[in-house]
């Protein structure tokens, strides 16, 4: 608000001043003309960005990120490393870590023992991708998505490492990536919000989520992520009030937005009109939400595909088969979180688990997509926030071991929308310790999601305090390599 | 010219630079409006005439402290002094225009900046000299000095410029080689093989260095192989001797590329190997291999495809004015980028659609290239609206009520790659006949369609260039494992009687259940009908069934009695720090807990006491007649939460009279550990009537010997109390 007051008085002062001056100045204020921010403060223009329309021809349109919270150890998942058995029980040579920081629940360990997957791993597909055989989906779709396992990142533990990944900073207070898209590309369907966020959690030891990870940041709270909930409202207050009819709440929402007009032209404050739209918005919703989160009519196929659990609300089976609703909807960026994947000790046990809940489901979403058509305009995402040691902390027994948080690797997969299919890329050592070939930061990897989506990261900018923001912030390449 | 003409020439120069200047400064800001953008492109027109005419004056200039003096000299000095503001002026012109054209998108980098800065120095530099040349200083040296200079400028621009338009190195391009091959022009031997060969294997196979006899730089020298004989067995690679030579370990003599060498990759290797089992092609396109075929999925991964650059139309944009018509809440319409006439269009509610939201689009007919009507109710009629849209790509029509009959329709369509028609209903003949129209098909999709598995087979036969997607399609033969049955109560404790009411999110499951605890049988078991009421303790076994499925693990739901409820409850002794859940109000709140930490229902529900005893006084405004205390208790020995060693029930009869003990019972100690389960232990005692009563449950003192923790205190954890 302030900065509006304050923009006004300079739009004041800065004609009054044009005006008087002559003919030198006169050019400048010619050239003012073709500074639209000198002026209105707009910053969109200088993004080179007008609503819904991206910078260049995108692949996907649409995104679904399955984020595994937690962090998924890459050893049990998609990155083979044979040699860990090889040396098993054996330390962690001293010249792989070299000076690296531990976390806090390992640095005082006082060996290092490396822990071999418990699980095994096989080639699969015609591109041989190795996969281990606790996703046994996964495993049959490995043509259709691209393995990245060279990602690494800044932070050490679960929450600023969510946040950075999800923010492009650790600290939070920025919008998140479905905020930035909704900003950038717009509604595809006006009737739906552009980001939404589904939660669900698994047996295995959990880490929170908050909503600020869905957070519109200095962006216009109508980028806000709407967070769908499982039970019988899944919207919150968006039903309504009981003896309502729906044609008295037309006429109220106009008689209000009447009121909220005389107030945005005394004040000016663009939050109103934000407020407006949101109104409008969720009116629209009343019709169109019920029908997506409607999951009755899905065929018998679909039920099996995606496994018995996508009809249990609230499961991460049935986020996915909503994801693919909404998505197929229009929605630009449908961010699922399943909890539990933090195996600092009971790995075996538990990540066998958290893959069960999640393996089929992924991997018919990804199946589900491509039979209508809908995988090459969509982006899907699935990983977590770091990887995790190949050394065991705790007690390293053949049958049980846990895995610290390990930032200087970790697997991801993608699908879809502008990715090359049936690819692995990146490379760790031996040890599973270190990136030794085409390393992915965590603002490479946002770069690349935005490039796929026809936005150029440097070019996706917002100016807030009198700073230019962007998701990836001052670094960031797209990973050409991976682009199909 | 006369003076007026010349000062105005030369104010104009001035205000150039300021204006210049005033660019330059704020340049990261400007956008320019679009009527000045054809001023920005007329700067390669432009710019012809500064440079000639620089080119002139500098020539003129070069030799002008040589010449006599002479009234011919004396009239042509005038004309030169006016070429030169002239000149200025049209470098000044030519620079802003520039600017404006820089600000259009594709420009950028350091060509850029170089053609920027160097154009600026000059416009400086030249239009300076106009008023230095008269000066004193400006004799021969300084004089040529400054045309050096303005020289130099002159010609980085110009080929700053040149480069900018025409790409780097463009006047040397023809002794370059490589360029990008593009997917749709890539050979399987020109583009895949060969360049392996060339890079790991010729510096020693060419015909002037023949090692081993062979030459690998010509297709006749691969195909006669060398001293060893033949390279390869087309088909066979495993008997190959080409693969034979790079498989075998990198120690032995006769491994290829020898020591030293650079390797072949994994990926190299591999290529190799599928060009040889392909039966080693040296004419075939990259796309002219089957769809599935290993080495078309790998060439997919190394060329892009060049239509991936196409977003350049040939067609007109829409007018904003007529896309903003169209647009609606329903109906979004959006360019495909910017600086794109194409559209995409995306039409939703299907309660909102009919034929006319199609008709309408005929307006932007031409440029709309994306269309996705998926799950409106559009009819083969519709398809005749959508046969207009000349330049559609991609069509969305999944879900829809068109027929294959219809589809014939699109033959106009001579753009379109890819259609989606899952959930449609499709049949082999029309549909085969439709295919046949639609030239530049890719991809089609028809999931969940009357085709069978050999219809698309025959498809894909028939369309070789075509991707049929067939999609996902149970056959039975890996059967899945349904999930248990639920409980639609929300609480499984009740004061008289409760309807049981197990469900299944699956249709047509069937569920089996056992009050009595026995394990659930298949076929004798009951099947819930959904009419069954609970009026004791009960606990219920469960399972779903289903054809076609493998039958569910077991459910097990208890069900609680509580007939009578005190008015208020006090907690005598502490609770831990850690387990106090909701206090007082947890142990009559209907909310029974859980195993798994995680859940909310672990932490808000579960009251424990360690250091001290469990005690309560429940209070009852009118005297109740009770006979079972019961605590709902979690055991779970192995994390030390063990049943109490006791529990005392302490009653008054009256409010003022005092406490008496109505009934003690010690609880066994567990004798080996054993899996956790959760349970009610019910204290039974005389029917007697309470106006307020005491209970303490006392947690185990001593944990017994067998236990990793023993000797210590355990934990007793409960979540609720029952009374009747």
């Amino acid at each position: 608000m302030e900065k509006e007051i304050l923009e006004h008085g300079l739009n004041f002062n800065r004609r009054r001043f044009l005006s008087t001056m002559s003919l030198g100045l006169g050019s400048v204020a010619l050239g003012s003309l073709m500074i639209p921010g000198l002026l209105n403060g707009g910053d969109r223009e200088e993004s080179g960005l007008t609503p819904g329309i991206p910078h260049f021809a995108p692949k996907a349109k649409r995104v679904i990120y399955l984020f595994q919270n937690g962090a998924p150890s890459q050893l049990e998942t998609f990155d083979y490393k044979p040699k860990l058995c090889e040396m098993y029980g054996m330390d962690l040579p001293p010249s792989v870590r070299g000076e690296q920081r531990l976390t806090g629940m390992t640095a005082n360990q006082a060996t290092f023992p490396l822990a071999a997957s418990f699980a095994n791993f096989k080639q699969y597909g015609k591109s041989g991708t190795w996969i281990s055989d606790i996703m046994p989906y996964t495993s049959k779709i490995v043509d259709d998505i691209c393995v990245v396992r060279s990602m690494y990142t800044e932070a050490i533990n679960h929450d600023p490492a969510l946040t950075f990944l999800q923010t492009g900073s650790q600290q939070g207070n920025r919008p998140s990536m479905g905020a930035w898209l909704s900003y950038g590309l717009g509604n595809e369907n006006k009737n739906l919000p552009d980001f939404t966020v589904l939660l669900s959690r698994g047996i295995g030891n959990g880490q929170g989520v908050y909503s600020k990870l869905w957070s519109n940041g200095f962006l216009d709270s109508i980028h806000q992520g709407v967070q769908f909930s499982k039970g019988e409202d899944p919207v919150l207050y968006i039903k309504d009030p009981a003896g309502m009819a729906r044609g008295e709440r037309r006429e109220m929402l106009d008689q209000l937005a009447q009121l909220n007009q005389m107030s945005y032209e005394e004040f000016g404050d663009p939050e109103i009109t934000a407020k407006v739209k949101q109104y409008e918005m969720a009116y629209r919703m009343q019709t169109a939400v019920p029908e997506v989160m409607d999951l009755s009519k899905e065929s018998d196929d679909i039920v099996k595909l995606y496994g018995p659990d996508c009809l249990v609300p609230g499961t991460f089976a049935a986020n996915c088969l909503l994801a693919r609703k909404l998505s197929e909807n229009g929605v630009r960026f449908v961010q699922l979180y399943h909890q539990g994947w933090d195996q600092h000790g009971n790995l075996p046990f538990e990540i066998k688990s958290q893959a069960k809940d999640v393996d089929q489901a992924s991997a018919a979403l990804v199946t589900d997509l491509k039979q209508r058509g809908l995988l090459d305009e969509t982006l899907v995402i699935w990983g977590g926030e770091f990887g995790r040691t190949s050394y065991s902390q705790g007690k390293l027994t053949p049958e049980n071991y846990g895995r610290d948080h390990h930032p200087r690797c970790f697997s991801i997969w993608m699908a879809g929308g502008g990715i090359k299919p049936g690819m692995v890329y990146g490379e760790t050592d031996e040890l599973g310790y270190n990136i030794i070939k085409n390393p992915v930061h965590v603002h490479d990897f946002q770069a690349t999601v935005l490039h796929t989506l026809g936005l150029n990261h440097e070019k996706l900018i917002f100016k807030h305090l009198g700073r230019r923001y962007r998701l990836t912030d001052i670094s960031g390449k797209v990973v050409r390599d991976i682009l199909s | 010219m006369n003076k007026k003409w010349r000062g105005i020439v030369e104010q104009c120069v001035l205000i150039s630079a300021v204006f210049l200047v005033f660019l330059l400064a704020f340049e990261d800001q400007i956008v320019v409006p679009v009527w000045l953008q054809s001023f920005g492109r007329l700067h390669p027109l432009v710019l012809h005439f500064p440079i000639v005419l620089l080119v002139l004056l500098m020539a003129w200039e070069f030799f002008r402290f040589n010449r006599e003096a002479s009234p011919w000299i004396d009239t042509a000095e005038q004309w030169v002094s006016d070429a030169w503001i002239v000149g200025a002026t049209l470098t000044g012109m030519t620079t802003i225009f520039g600017l404006f054209l820089s600000k259009e998108s594709g420009y950028s980098g350091d060509t850029l900046f170089w053609h920027k800065w160097t154009a600026v120095s000059l416009f400086i530099v030249f239009s300076g000299t106009y008023w230095l040349r008269n000066l004193s200083f400006y004799h021969k040296l300084n004089s040529r000095l400054l045309i050096g200079l303005i020289s130099v400028l002159l010609i980085s621009t110009g080929h700053f410029g040149s480069e900018l338009t025409h790409g780097d190195g463009f006047v040397l391009e023809p002794f370059q080689q490589g360029k990008q091959i593009y997917l749709e022009d890539a050979l399987v031997f020109e583009h895949m093989i060969n360049p392996i060969l060339q890079n790991k294997c010729v510096s020693c196979h060419n015909p002037e260095k023949k090692k081993g006899e062979l030459d690998l730089s010509s297709k006749e020298g691969i195909l006669k192989g060398g001293k060893s004989g033949k390279l390869f067995v087309t088909g066979k690679p495993e008997i190959s001797l080409l693969l034979e030579r790079i498989h075998l370990p990198l120690e032995d003599k006769k491994h290829m590329p020898i020591s030293g060498q650079p390797q072949l990759t994994d990926e190299e290797k591999m290529i190799l190997a599928l060009w040889i089992k392909g039966n080693a092609t040296f004419t075939k396109k990259v796309l002219e291999l089957p769809v599935t075929d290993s080495l078309r999925i790998i060439g997919n991964t190394l060329f892009n495809s060049v239509l991936d650059e196409a977003t350049n139309y040939d067609f007109s944009e829409a007018s904003q004015e007529t896309i903003d018509e169209l647009t609606n809440e329903y109906r979004t319409i959006a360019k495909l980028a910017k600086n794109s006439p194409a559209l995409r269009v995306h039409i939703f509610n299907k309660n909102e659609f009919n034929s006319k939201k199609l008709e309408e689009l005929v307006a932007i007919k031409k440029q709309i290239v994306f269309l996705s009507v998926a799950k409106m109710p559009v009819k083969d009629s519709d398809l005749l609206t959508i046969a207009q849209f000349e330049n559609l790509e991609r069509l969305e029509l999944n879900f829809s009520n068109i027929t294959a009959k219809g589809l014939l329709a699109l033959k106009t369509l001579t753009h379109l790659k890819s259609i989606s028609l899952s959930g449609t209903q499709m049949n082999y003949l029309d549909l085969q006949v439709a295919m046949q129209g639609l030239k530049k098909l890719q991809a089609i999709y028809l999931w969940d369609t009357p085709l069978t598995a050999d219809d698309l087979k025959a498809l894909s036969a028939k369309f070789k260039t075509v991707q049929i997607i067939g999609g996902f399609k149970d056959d039975g033969k890996n059967p899945l494992k349904l999930n248990p049955p639920e409980l639609r109560n929300t609480s499984t404790i009740f004061d008289t009687e409760a309807p049981l009411t197990l469900f299944h999110t699956i249709k047509g499951v069937e569920i089996r259940y056992t009050m009595d605890g026995t394990p659930i049988d298949s076929v004798k078991s009951a099947i819930f009908d959904g009419k069954v009421k609970i009026n004791s303790n009960t606990r219920i076994r469960a399972r779903a069934f289903k054809a076609g499925w493998i039958g569910s693990d077991e459910a097990v739901f208890e069900y609680y009695k509580c007939a009578i409820t005190p008015d208020s409850v006090t907690v005598v002794l502490p609770l831990n720090r850690v387990h106090k859940a909701n206090g007082p109000k947890s142990f009559f709140d209907r909310d029974l807990g859980t195993f798994s930490a995680n859940a909310p229902a672990w932490a808000n529900f579960w009251t424990g006491v360690r250091n001290n005893d469990m005690e309560l006084n429940l209070n009852f405004k009118t005297p109740k007649t009770i006979s079972i205390v019961s605590l709902r208790i979690m055991e779970e020995l192995t994390t030390g939460i063990f049943p109490p060693q006791s529990i005392e029930i302490w009653g008054k009869t009256s409010a003022n009279g005092p406490f008496k003990r109505i009934h003690i019972m010690k609880v066994p100690v567990p004798k080996e550990t054993r899996f956790h389960e959760l349970y009610a232990i019910d204290v039974k005692f005389k029917p007697t009537l309470f106006s307020e009563m005491k209970i303490i449950a006392k947690p185990l003192e001593k944990i017994p010997q067998w236990h990793g923790a023993k000797d210590k205190r355990a934990l007793l954890l409960v979540d609720e109390i029952f009374l009747n």
